[in-house]
C-alpha cells in the first residue's frame, strides 16, 4: 500500500545578500491517510518553510536544493509533486494538499462576502461547479465547522477572531482534500476558542479520513492533536514517534529539555528547564550536530559529525549521538 | 478590602474601585453614547515582595489596568495607593489642575487671613500656612514652590513604579545603544553622574545575564535575538530599583526554551531586589509560576481572586473553571473535559445592570439576571469569589 505523502530528504534554502538560510535541511517523513503528525519546533526552526516547499507557495529567493514529495494521487504511480510545473502543481494545491494559514483571520478578503470567497474557491477548482450547488455545499461547510449557515451573506468584520477561523477552516476543506496542512491554526485565540476550534479541527478530521499535518510551536497544543509528533531544530527533524513516546519517552536531550521546559496549570509544580543559549543562525549552523552548543550531553563527536536521523525503534526516528537514557534526568545547567 | 485584618502589612500597592470607561460612540454634539467598559470598578492590594497575576482572555482589561498603574491611561474614577500614599492626583493630574487647586484651597484661604490666624493653623495645612507666612505672603513664590515639590515627588512616584511590555521587538527604540537604552530612566531622572551611571548599567546589565556587559552596551536591538532584547527591557524597568513593575505578557512572545529562562530571571530579580509584580497574562501556567496571588478578569471585573495555587487548584466560579479546563495539557494521555461555557465574549459596551457572565454560565439562575454584577464574596479564607451562585446568596 503506498503512503499519502512521503517526504524524502527535502531540502529548500533561501538565499539572501549574506549567503543561503538552510530553512529546510534534510526532512523525511510519511503520512498515512486519516493521521494526525504534529511538527512542534521554535520560531525560525523552518517548520513553516517545510509546508511552504511542499506546497510549493515559497517566495522568490527560496531556492530548492533537492528531495522528493511524493504523493499518491489514487491511480497507481506517486507523483512528484517537486518536479511538477507551476501550471500542474495548482491541480494538486487546494485539491489535494490545502492549508489553514497562520494568522488565519487575516486570510479572508475584507471586501467580499465570506460564503462567496468559499463558493470562489471551489470554482476555481471546479470551473464546471455551478453558483447555486457550490452555495449549498458552503453551507454544509459552514454547519461542519460549526458556523450559522446564515453568516454565509456577511463580511469577515462581523465575524469574531473564532468564527474567522471556523470560515478559514470551512475553506481549506472545501475541495474535499486529502491533507490540510494547519500552521498555528490557533496561536491568536484565546484558550475558551482554541479548545473548540481544536475539538472541531479533530472531530472533521476524524470523521472525513483526512490525513493533517499541524505545526506549532505549543506542545501542549500539539499533543492534543497528533498521533504522531515530529520535533524539529535548526531547519531539521531531531526526533519522531507516536506522541505518547515523545512526551513520555524522549530520546533526544531538546526534546527532553522542551518537554521540561512546559509549565503545567494543574500538575505538580516542577522546576523547569531552561536550555542555555540560543537557537543557531541557520545562515552558518555548526559543523556537527546543530544542536551541540546548547547540548549537555555533547562531546567532540558530535561537534564534529552531525548524527544521521534513522530509525532506532519501531517507529521511533532520532538524529543524535547520545541518546537519553529511559530514567536519565538531563542537567541543563543555564546560566 | 480584602486583609482588613492585616491592615499593618506592607502594602505596595492597593488599587480601590478602579473604573475606566472608553467612549465608543459619540452623538451628533460630541456627547458619548456608548462606553467601552475596559475596567470596571476593580480593586485589589499587593503585599511587598509577592506578585499577583492578572490573567484573562483578550480584551477583559488586565493590560488597561497595568496601563493605569503607570499612568499612561487617566482611570475614569477610582484611587491608586503606592506604598500606603494616595498618588492618584500625582499620578494623572496635570500641574495646571495642581495649580488651580493650591489657588483654590491655600491661596483664597490664606491670603485673607492675619500672620496670626495662619499661625493657628494645625496639621499639614498649618505648614503649608507657615510657609506662605515665610514667603511674605508671596502668591506666585508660594505656588512655584508648591509644584515644585509636586515635580520631585512626581518623579519619586515614576522611579518607584516600572513596565516591562510585551514585545521586545517593539519596545526598544532601534536608534538607540543599548547602553542608551538602559540609561535613559537614568537620565530622565538625573540619577548619578555619568560614570556612575555606566557602572550602573554594566552591574544590572550582568545580573539580567548580559555578560559580559561591554559586549552588549554598545550594540543595536537589532544585533540582539528575542531573549536578548527582553532582558534589555527588563534591565531598563529595574535600573531604578523600583519597588513595583507592571509586566504585560513579557514572555508570551518568546521561544519556550527561553521562556523559561526569562522567567527564572524575573523570579530571581523580584527576591534580590525585595520587588513586587503584577503580571499580566493570558496563561494560566504561566501565573502559576509567576505569582503568589491571581486574579481573574472577565468583561472588567475581577470575578476571582486569590492565593495562586488555591485557585488553580479549586476554582470557584464557573469562569475560571471553563478557561482551567480549556488548556491544553502537554500530555498526550491525559484527557480532559470540555469547558462548561456558552458563546462567546461579549463586547463590554454598555453591559446591562446583570451578572456580566450571565449569557455565557452554565449554572445561572434568575437572580443573576435581575441583580447587579455580584461583589466579590470571600468564600474561604483569602479566596473571593464574585457568583451568586456560588457563594449562596442566589435568592
Amino acid at each position: 500500500m503506498l503512503v499519502l505523502l512521503s517526504v524524502k530528504n527535502l531540502k529548500m534554502h533561501y538565499k539572501t545578500k549574506m549567503g543561503y538560510v538552510r530553512a529546510v535541511d534534510g526532512i523525511s517523513f510519511d503520512l498515512d491517510s486519516g493521521e494526525g503528525l504534529g511538527i512542534v519546533g521554535e520560531s525560525g526552526c523552518g517548520k513553516t518553510s517545510v509546508s511552504m516547499t511542499i506546497l510549493r507557495l515559497l517566495p522568490d529567493n527560496a531556492e530548492f536544493k533537492g528531495g522528493e514529495v511524493l504523493f499518491d494521487n489514487e491511480n497507481g504511480e506517486p507523483v512528484n509533486l517537486v518536479s511538477l510545473a507551476e501550471s500542474e502543481m495548482r491541480r494538486y494545491r487546494w485539491k489535494g494538499i490545502s492549508m489553514i494559514f497562520q494568522a488565519a483571520m487575516n486570510s479572508l478578503n475584507p471586501v467580499y462576502k465570506v460564503g462567496d470567497q468559499i463558493v470562489e474557491a471551489i470554482q476555481n477548482h471546479f470551473p464546471d461547479t455551478p453558483t447555486d450547488v457550490a452555495k449549498k455545499k458552503v453551507a454544509e461547510l459552514f454547519k461542519l465547522v460549526g458556523l450559522d449557515p446564515t453568516r454565509m451573506e456577511q463580511y469577515p468584520h462581523q465575524y469574531s477572531g473564532g468564527m474567522k477561523q471556523r470560515a478559514v477552516i470551512a475553506m481549506a476543506l472545501s475541495c474535499d482534500p486529502r491533507i490540510i496542512i494547519a500552521d498555528e491554526p490557533t496561536t491568536a485565540l484565546d484558550v475558551i476558542v482554541q479548545d473548540r476550534i481544536l475539538r472541531e479541527i479533530r472531530a472533521i478530521q476524524k470523521k472525513l479520513n483526512m490525513a493533517m499535518i499541524y505545526i506549532s510551536h505549543d506542545i501542549a497544543v500539539i499533543a492534543e492533536v497528533s498521533d504522531r509528533i515530529a520535533v524539529m531544530y535548526a531547519g531539521k527533524f531531531v526526533e519522531l514517534a507516536d506522541s505518547v513516546t515523545i512526551f513520555k519517552r524522549p530520546m533526544h536531550p531538546y526534546t527532553y529539555g522542551l518537554m521540561h521546559a512546559f509549565p503545567s496549570v494543574t500538575g505538580k509544580k516542577v522546576d523547569l528547564v531552561t536550555i542555555p543559549g540560543e537557537p543557531p543562525d541557520l545562515l552558518a549552523p555548526p559543523r556537527g550536530c546543530r544542536f551541540y552548543p546548547r547540548c549537555p550531553k555533547g562531546d567532540k563527536l558530535c561537534e564534529e559529525k552531525d548524527p544521521e536521523y534513522v530509525e532506532v525503534d519501531k517507529g521511533h526516528f532520532l538524529a543524535c549521538h547520545h541518546p537519553v537514557q529511559p530514567g536519565e534526568v538531563v542537567q541543563f545547567n543555564a546560566e | 478590602m480584602q486583609n482588613e485584618s492585616v491592615v499593618a502589612t506592607d502594602t505596595i500597592l492597593k488599587v480601590e474601585n478602579l473604573r475606566k470607561l472608553f467612549p465608543a460612540e459619540r452623538r451628533l454634539f460630541g456627547s458619548v453614547r456608548y462606553f467601552v467598559h475596559a475596567v470596571d470598578d476593580i480593586s485589589f492590594e499587593i503585599i511587598r515582595g509577592d506578585s499577583l497575576a492578572l490573567v484573562g482572555e483578550s480584551g477583559c482589561g488586565k493590560t488597561t489596568t497595568g496601563k493605569i498603574l503607570v499612568g499612561l491611561y487617566e482611570p475614569t474614577s477610582g484611587k491608586v495607593f503606592v506604598e500606603q500614599e494616595d498618588v492618584t492626583p500625582l499620578l494623572y493630574e496635570g500641574e495646571s489642575s495642581a495649580r488651580k487647586y493650591i489657588e483654590s484651597t491655600y491661596l483664597e484661604k490664606f491670603l485673607s487671613m492675619s500672620e496670626g490666624d495662619l499661625k493657628r493653623i494645625e496639621g499639614v495645612e498649618g505648614l503649608y500656612a507657615q510657609r506662605f507666612a515665610d514667603l511674605g505672603k508671596n502668591r506666585s513664590k508660594f505656588i512655584e514652590e508648591f509644584l515644585k515639590d509636586r515635580r520631585e515627588r512626581v518623579g519619586q512616584l515614576r522611579r518607584r513604579v516600572q513596565m516591562i511590555f510585551q514585545d521586545p521587538y517593539e519596545s526598544l527604540n532601534p536608534r538607540m545603544t543599548i547602553y542608551d537604552i538602559v540609561a535613559e530612566p537614568m537620565n530622565i531622572h538625573d540619577v548619578g553622574t555619568i560614570k556612575e551611571r555606566e557602572e550602573r548599567v554594566a552591574d544590572i546589565l550582568a545580573s539580567v545575564g548580559l555578560t559580559p556587559p561591554e559586549t552588549f552596551m554598545f550594540r543595536f536591538p537589532h544585533e540582539l535575538s528575542g531573549g536578548q532584547r527582553q532582558r534589555v527591557a527588563i534591565a531598563r524597568a529595574l535600573i531604578l530599583n523600583p519597588s513595583f513593575v507592571v509586566a504585560d505578557e513579557p514572555t508570551s512572545m518568546l521561544d519556550v526554551s527561553i521562556r523559561t529562562g526569562i522567567m527564572k530571571l524575573m523570579m530571581k530579580l523580584a527576591q534580590d531586589y525585595n520587588m513586587s509584580y503584577l503580571y499580566i497574562t493570558h496563561d494560566l501556567a504561566v501565573a502559576r509560576y509567576m505569582s503568589n496571588n491571581i486574579a481573574v478578569m472577565y468583561l472588567g471585573k475581577i470575578v476571582e481572586t486569590g492565593a495562586t495555587e488555591e485557585v488553580l487548584h479549586h476554582p470557584l466560579h464557573p469562569y475560571t473553571k471553563a478557561l482551567l479546563t480549556a488548556v491544553p495539557i502537554p500530555d498526550p494521555e491525559e484527557k480532559r473535559g470540555e469547558p462548561n461555557i456558552k458563546g462567546s465574549v461579549p463586547k463590554p459596551i454598555n453591559p446591562p445592570k446583570r451578572c456580566r457572565f450571565y449569557n455565557r454560565c452554565p449554572y445561572a439562575v434568575e437572580h443573576c439576571e435581575k441583580s447587579d454584577h455580584p461583589p466579590l464574596k470571600e468564600v474561604s479564607p483569602g479566596h473571593w469569589v464574585a457568583c451568586y451562585v456560588v457563594s449562596g446568596n442566589a435568592g
